[in-house]
């Protein structure tokens, strides 16, 4: 078998296979992702989170069979979860199937056919995309295919092709709607201005995959699909699409939905030819368009007001981390998943309780969201000024560090306070705008102020570095553990914090109380983090721990690691 | 005066910079040459406080650089081997970064980039994005970045590199008169014509040693070989050139 496998790659021409292993490993956009980002590390990961996901509804359809008319439910979470997966693949993956700069330079010298390139990139795409579909639904797949066959191995035959075939077209009409989006922006636009567009659209993409997953209702009964009220989102919402063309596929589909079904096979028809025209046109056409783009545009025009924002050190950290967070599509990927959470939080907070307030009562909810948005505001943003922009250029850095540490923490510190604290404010007032009584929001308010400041101070407990300056160990950012366990910890405060302060809004001696004593806590954290920043070194490298292995084959050997001192950032 | 004093460093106990002693005094241009690898920029980066020496002494105007390393910092300039700016910035945001980081008066500083930005011929394009700079623009904006505080010792670690014809002239007249202003200014080049016409004495790195340290005039009549780069190959090149080119032409046509 193995002999059968290489001898049918062998078949395949070499450039294909040389120029797909390039593209795989570069498919996930590293700009988006991380400077030097470990890709197959970073796929393994992705798959493990999505093999976990699957695995967990399969357990629950197998312990838990969901009566008959629980199906279409559980086939709107599965879709929904398809395409927000591709939708997050389309956003990491942004330019990737698209001819670049970078691969023409290295590429249009040497005797590659430019349809070579072009399929060597989509079948890299193609094999993400099969990745995420495989993992994310191997396992339930097959047990709701058991469950809803009801002991017909027809049925259950039926409804596993039904359902991967669905599954397939949801991606493919998602990933490929990107694709022709941009393609047909690639084609129509400037050059300079479509790399501008694109940016940007990665970002709304971005938003409004977030936005559609979280916001969007779910409707799974047959009264609530037949309902007019909802007709507007059925006919607009691709989940509701595939959810009639799997059903008609499998041959449980109302004749009243049918239009709904057909609506899918004509989107991805669509949907397929555009992407596909749209991606052939742009390697005959872009490409020499991004050889003749010149190497240097000149100025551009517009504002470059820049006004001092305190000392010069300060107005430095914070033009730098502005512009830093503004140009960096990584960054600007990262803070907008972090925003979009907030946005989800507050947009639900708005729909439910703040629209129609009770007189006289802060909802908790507004509570709870607000701590919440607060939360994910700073520390995502820390998160975020962690990751590097340029190691190389950090000489610069090193070179002029004229003064001590404790004023570089300051900038740092009015970073955080500027791009975190105050924007979680202005959202919370927008949302209480229409509560009562405004001096409990007020008092809210203050006391959102004081958490704010003292999630500031937690932040640069150990953050002794100017933000995106500092290098970073891939290996720290456990997806899995660390970020599932911190939302559950936030939540569970955010509640208890939030029904604690609804009961003292009322007292105005306990809300003092409450609120001294959040700012003594900001204000001994402020004294450690100054006292800590005294003898503080500004530190431009992560250090990994050093591991020691001992053997034990004698007493008293061991074994160090080789390589540079512990200095040395890829010391492991 | 800058002073080395059997500098050493060590990466892995693999000597990178070995027993290094020389000086650079004010008013000269001392090139400091070596073959690829020898340990120039190493010694460079030592000088300039970016890496840690394992052993020896480097004191500038008689007091070890690491007693008050702030103050030495101030009266430093710095041109590094390779170009890395932070590519996101314009060439104006660069310099107004680092002049802030040098904690330059506002008005002062900004006249002062502006008009570097004129002669260095890089003014149109100060709001264009570092990234799309050529390498030449590149080392210009470098070259201001080094010059903007009027820095008392000048590092050069191949200043010259991407340099158009006009730019290169500029700049080896103003290394010059720079040392004619009292600098203290250390050069590191391949291009060995350059540095016989601006250096007034010269160290030759050879597998992280020194193996001399003179004016170029002596080095010629000591060693009866009438340019530097005769001195060079004799004392730092290991390979005749033109057998190893033959031997290349060869393999190739094999």
């Amino acid at each position: 078998m193995p002999n059968l496998i290489a001898r049918l790659i062998a078949r395949i021409p070499l450039p294909f296979r040389v120029l797909y292993r390039q593209f795989l490993l570069r498919v996930v956009d590293l700009e988006a992702l991380s400077i030097q980002a470990d890709v197959p590390r970073f796929l393994g990961q992705f798959a493990g989170v999505l093999i976990m996901i699957s695995c967990l509804r399969a357990l629950g359809a197998l312990f838990f069979p969901p009566p008959p008319g629980m199906a279409w439910e559980l086939e709107v979470s599965a879709l929904s979860n398809m395409l927000l997966v591709v939708g997050l693949i389309s956003v990491v993956t942004w330019d990737a199937t698209f001819p670049d700069r970078r691969d023409v330079l290295a590429l249009g010298h040497l005797p590659v056919r430019p349809r070579t390139i072009l399929l060597a990139k989509v079948s890299a795409s193609a094999g993400l995309l099969a990745l995420a579909m495989a993992t994310l639904n191997w396992a339930s797949g097959f047990v709701w295919a058991v469950v809803f066959g009801q002991g017909s191995i027809l049925r259950s035959l039926r409804f596993f092709a039904a359902f991967w075939f669905t599954i397939v077209a949801a991606s493919l009409f998602l990933y490929g709607a990107v694709l022709a989006l941009q393609g047909i922006a690639a084609l129509l636009l400037p050059r300079k201005m479509f790399l501008r567009f694109s940016a940007i659209a990665q970002l709304a993409a971005f938003a409004l995959f977030m936005a559609v997953y979280f916001l969007e209702p779910s409707l799974s009964s047959r009264a609530q699909l037949l309902d007019p009220a909802n007709h507007a989102l059925l006919a607009s919402s691709p989940v509701y699409w595939f959810l009639a063309l799997l059903n008609q596929l499998n041959g449980t589909l109302p004749a009243e939905f049918m239009w709904l079904a057909q609506r899918a096979w004509i989107g991805l028809a669509m949907v397929l030819l555009g992407a596909g025209t749209a991606l052939v046109l742009c390697y005959v056409r872009t490409m020499k368009k991004t050889v003749e783009e010149p190497d240097l545009v000149p100025g551009a025009g517009g504002l470059h007001w820049a006004p001092r924002l305190g000392g010069s050190l300060r107005t430095a950290i914070l033009y730098f981390s502005l512009r830093s967070l503004v140009r960096s599509r990584q960054h600007r990927v990262v803070l907008a998943f972090y925003w979009s959470v907030v946005l989800a939080i507050a947009l639900s907070c708005f729909r439910s309780e703040i629209a129609e307030p009770t007189p006289g009562a802060i909802p908790s909810g507004y509570l709870i969201s607000t701590f919440l948005i607060m939360t994910i505001a700073v520390f995502g943003l820390r998160n975020v000024c962690a990751l590097p922009i340029s190691l190389n250029a950090n000489w610069v850095l090193r070179i002029t560090q004229l003064r001590q540490p404790e004023k570089y923490f300051a900038g740092t510190r009015s970073l955080f306070l500027l791009l975190g604290v105050l924007p979680a404010l202005l959202v919370t007032v927008v949302l209480g705008w229409r509560l009562n009584p405004w001096q409990q929001v007020a008092a809210h308010l203050v006391l959102l102020f004081l958490l704010g400041c003292f999630f500031v101070e937690i932040a640069l407990l150990k953050f002794q570095k100017v933000p995106f300056t500092c290098s970073y160990l891939p290996g720290k950012a456990n997806v899995q553990i660390v970020f599932w366990g911190a939302v559950f910890v936030i939540s569970l405060l955010s509640i208890t914090v939030a029904l604690y302060e609804q009961k003292v809004l009322h007292d105005p001696g306990h809300d003092a109380g409450m609120l001294a004593a959040l700012a003594a806590g900001a204000g001994t954290l402020w004294l450690i983090n100054q006292h800590r920043a005294q003898y503080a070194e500004l530190y431009f490298e992560e250090v990994a721990p050093e591991i020691i292995l001992t053997l034990g084959l004698s007493t008293g050997m061991r074994y160090e690691p080789i390589g540079p001192g512990p200095k040395s950032a890829g010391t492991t | 005066m800058l002073e080395l004093h059997r500098v050493s460093k060590h990466y892995a106990s693999i000597p990178a910079v070995d027993d290094v002693s020389f000086c650079a005094r004010r008013g000269e241009v001392t090139g400091y040459l070596g073959p690829n690898g020898s340990g120039k920029s190493t010694t460079m980066k030592m000088i300039t406080g970016l890496i840690e020496r394992t052993a020896g002494h480097i004191n500038f105007n008689g007091k070890p650089i690491q007693d008050d390393l702030i103050a030495y910092k101030r009266r430093l300039g710095y041109v590094p081997e390779e170009p890395n700016l932070y590519n996101h910035l314009s060439a104006l945001e660069y310099l107004t970064m680092v002049a802030q980081l040098r904690d330059l008066p506002a008005r002062e500083s900004s006249r002062r980039i502006d008009g570097l930005l004129r002669l260095f011929a890089l003014h149109g394009d100060r709001h264009a994005s570092i990234s799309g700079y050529s390498k030449g623009m590149r080392q210009k904006v470098l070259l201001i970045a080094a010059l903007l505080h009027n820095p008392d010792l000048i590092l050069l670690d191949e200043p010259f590199s991407g340099l158009d014809v006009a730019s290169a002239l500029v700049l080896r007249s103003l290394i010059q008169e720079l040392a004619a202003r009292g600098k203290v200014v250390l050069f590191s080049s391949h291009e060995l014509d350059t540095v016989e016409r601006v250096c007034s004495r010269v160290v030759i790195l050879h597998r992280g040693k020194i193996v001399a340290d003179d004016s170029i005039e002596r080095l010629r009549s000591l060693m009866e070989l009438p340019t530097l780069e005769a001195i060079f190959s004799q004392l730092a090149v290991e390979q005749d050139s033109a057998s190893m080119a033959r031997e290349i032409a060869d393999l190739i046509d094999a």
